[in-house]
């Protein structure tokens, strides 16, 4: 009979020096979160920069040809377009509204905002506070009218004139901007552009795909792009996120060099105090390939814990950081994820290099030598 | 005789000393880089304005000159170039450009000026300037991103815009910039008859913040101001929305970059615990000990410092040759603020070890 022991040698080397393991997924997790928490800022902003869409209650969104965003964009159309759309066949409603960027005041305090121009003030977004707005009147996003402390009741400035808060909405607001919503005409008034709308929002009927009545609308209005809402939501967050690919691309760079030259010092001080076990144990007969093994699964078991470590914190920042500003919203989405799990592994492999060779160069007979 | 104690043991491993400097490194020219980045934004945001007439009038309230809705009838330019100390007043439309190159939204700026007057590109790269509609001026970085070229053509907002010139310094990671005529610009908007914002110049001896007030004063329904207030709000408005995930960033670079000084520090004094001992036997005091993990711990952090600003300005210069929409504008302040921080690091660095000396026990070297 044999009696087979196993001895947990890369956990009691990675345990040797618990703080100095410590301090490396410390290292390892903080370059991990470079990568993780600004992929998450950029995916909520994304996500806020769609959130007036998506909850807009429109199907099809009618713009200028050619034009398929509102964030930054530019668009103007006839007011008689509103007409016309309603007239396709499978069209249920056409909202027209105004859509601009504006300055809202207050006292000191300012804020940039999209301006909706909507007869309905934002319905169906629902109103967190107050009531829609009526002449005058204009309803503002939680976050920006706490910072101008415009409170329902209370008035702001908007292009040199007064409006009074009727009602708030919420989660509409990124860290870029705000949103903010008045009675069409009275915008248009306010502008001196009568006769122009931005876009048209269009609900479909129950029975007609949005795509389909997209392609209708195209065909019978001249001069339109009509999209899905989708669609349209998805040229929206390509808009940002073609802007910060670059930013992005360089921060994991950045986040894989800090990544490597952490765990890289880690595995490599730990193989240095630990070249006298490497010693004892290749004169025992352990194999160079298994003392390599033995030095990767090190380096493997650290960035596996700082990539968990940095998980978790994006998590929680994701989870507390609304609460405590409002705008900064952090998405954590599964391709990230796999992003950083993908850098992870690079730095497990490109660092493993440094105690690998090192030990490589090992002579079992240097533990007989004193 | 002295031996260099702190400089043999920092150079007894060269492998580990190189991988400490250039995680040190990497986390000062992130520190750098990111700082440069958010100016370098600043200054392409208000790189328009900058060109322009040091007084800007927009209709009333106005603030800003980017993201900043503004409607002024064309017969307000005459009333403005009433007021005494007004030399010149020149309309311009503008306004954000999505167009849509290669299948993707691409922003620019458009600005929209009266052909022979001010307000249109400063300097051309080749081609020449708008002078019909329809005919557009594209900065150069943008059109080679895109493989664009004089003649070519680009559809925006159901027109067909034919590229005649090619601008040079205009260039903007958001905020490229594209020109053409007035007429071109108000048509697209469906606002005929209309200017989005003026710009003025003022007569010899009036200084812009009089000649602001004096407009204010004298056209209603308008805001007047300087070019710098606009610009400054601008600035604002663009890069201090990126200030508190940027500072986050920084705050985590510099924390990387304590760590990594510290845990060079701490393992290797750990490691030579029996040296350490053996010259706390020989009579070294407590504070001559921690003097030498200072130095050791302020060698990687300046070292690795220097290295990291060497980075960052190889990188800011690759960024331009390689990537010329983005400004890194690496400013003395920053370097000076990160230098600081160099010592900071240090400190708190050598702190880790000076524990684990203060316990050692001199005895101990000669256990064995």
């Amino acid at each position: 009979m044999t009696a087979r022991m196993s001895v947990p040698l890369a956990r009691r080397q990675l345990l040797f020096r618990k703080g100095r393991t410590l301090a490396g997924i410390a290292g390892i997790s903080a370059a991990l979160l470079l990568v993780l928490a600004l992929n998450a800022i950029f995916a909520g902003i994304n996500d806020r920069l769609t959130a007036y869409i998506d909850g807009s209650g429109a199907d099809v969104i009618v713009a200028q040809r050619g034009v398929d965003t509102m964030h930054m964009t530019q668009s103007a159309l006839p007011e008689q377009t509103a007409t016309a759309v309603v007239a396709v066949p499978g069209v249920a409603g056409a909202k027209p509204i105004l859509y601009v960027p504006a300055m809202i005041e207050r006292g000191e305090k300012r804020g940039i905002v999209y301006l909706i121009g909507d007869d309905s003030g934002g319905a169906p977004l629902p109103l967190s506070a107050g009531r829609r707005p009526d002449a005058g009147e204009i309803v503002l996003e939680r976050s920006l009218a706490e910072r101008l402390g415009a409170t329902p009741g209370s008035s702001v400035r908007v292009f040199g004139q007064s409006f009074r808060v009727s009602g708030e909405v919420e989660g509409l607001a990124s860290i870029l901007n705000s949103v903010a919503f008045v009675r069409r005409q009275e915008l248009a008034r306010v502008l001196g552009i009568g006769g122009v709308v931005s876009y048209v929002l269009v609900r479909a009927r129950p029975e007609v795909r949005a795509a389909e009545l997209a392609a209708r609308i195209e065909t019978s209005v001249p001069g339109v792009t009509a999209s899905t809402r989708e669609a349209f939501a998805r040229s929206e967050r390509r808009v940002v996120g073609d802007m910060t690919t670059d930013i992005v691309r360089a921060m994991i760079l950045v986040g894989f060099v800090i990544g490597v030259a952490v765990a890289g010092l880690v595995a490599y001080s730990a193989t240095l105090s630990q070249l006298r076990d490497y010693a004892v144990l290749r004169a025992l007969g352990l194999r160079a390939r298994r003392a390599h093994a033995l030095a990767t699964a090190q380096v493997g078991a650290t960035v596996v814990a700082g990539f968990l470590l940095a998980l978790a914190f994006v998590w929680v920042l994701a989870a507390i950081l609304p609460s405590l500003s409002p705008t900064l919203v952090l998405a954590i989405r599964t391709g990230d994820v796999a992003q950083a799990l993908s850098v992870a592994a690079a730095v497990t492999l490109a660092a493993a290099a440094f105690p690998v060779l090192r030990v490589a160069r090992i002579d079992p007979a240097s533990v007989f030598r004193r | 005789m002295t031996v260099p104690v702190a400089r043999r043991q920092l150079f007894a491993e060269p492998a580990k000393l190189i991988v400490t400097l250039v995680a040190v490194a990497a986390a000062v020219a992130l520190v750098l880089l990111l700082a440069g980045l958010r100016r370098g934004m600043g200054e392409q945001v208000t790189l328009y304005v900058d060109h322009q007439a040091p007084v800007l009038v927009g209709q009333q309230g106005a603030r800003n000159f980017l993201s900043q809705t503004s409607v002024l009838p064309d017969a307000l330019i005459r009333d403005i170039e009433r007021v005494p100390g007004v030399a010149e007043a020149t309309p311009i439309n503008q306004e954000y450009a999505m167009l849509r190159l290669h299948e993707r939204p691409v922003l620019a700026l458009l600005i929209g000026y009266d052909p022979g007057k001010p307000g249109g590109p400063w300097k051309l790269a080749s081609g020449r300037a708008p002078s019909g509609s329809a005919e557009l001026v594209l900065d150069r970085v943008l059109a080679s991103e895109h493989s664009l070229e004089i003649g070519s053509t680009l559809e925006y907002r159901g027109a067909r815009l034919r590229i005649v010139g090619l601008s040079s310094g205009t260039s903007g990671f958001m905020t490229p910039l594209a020109f053409a005529s007035r007429t071109t610009v108000s048509a697209l908007s469906r606002r005929p008859g209309t200017a989005n914002f003026i710009f003025v110049r003022s007569d010899r001896g009036v200084t812009p913040a009089a000649l602001a007030t004096r407009i204010d004063r004298a056209v209603p329904g308008i805001s007047a101001l300087t070019r710098r207030e606009v610009a400054a709000n601008d600035r604002r408005q663009f890069v201090d929305p990126f200030s508190g995930p940027l500072f986050a960033m920084v705050a985590l670079a510099f924390a990387v970059a304590v760590l990594v000084i510290g845990l060079a520090v701490y393992s290797s004094t750990a490691e030579r615990s029996r040296e350490y001992a053996t010259l706390k036997a020989l009579g070294l005091g407590g504070r001559a000990l921690y003097r030498l993990v200072g130095i050791q711990a302020a060698g990687l952090a300046l070292t690795g410092t220097g290295l990291g600003f060497l980075l960052a300005l190889a990188a800011a210069r690759g960024v331009s040759v390689f990537a010329p929409k983005y400004l890194i504008a690496i400013s003395a302040g920053s370097v000076a603020a990160v230098a600081a921080s160099a010592l900071a690091m240090a400190v708190v660095a050598a702190l880790l070890p000076s524990h684990f000396l203060a316990r050692l026990d001199p005895a101990s070297a000669f256990r064995r």
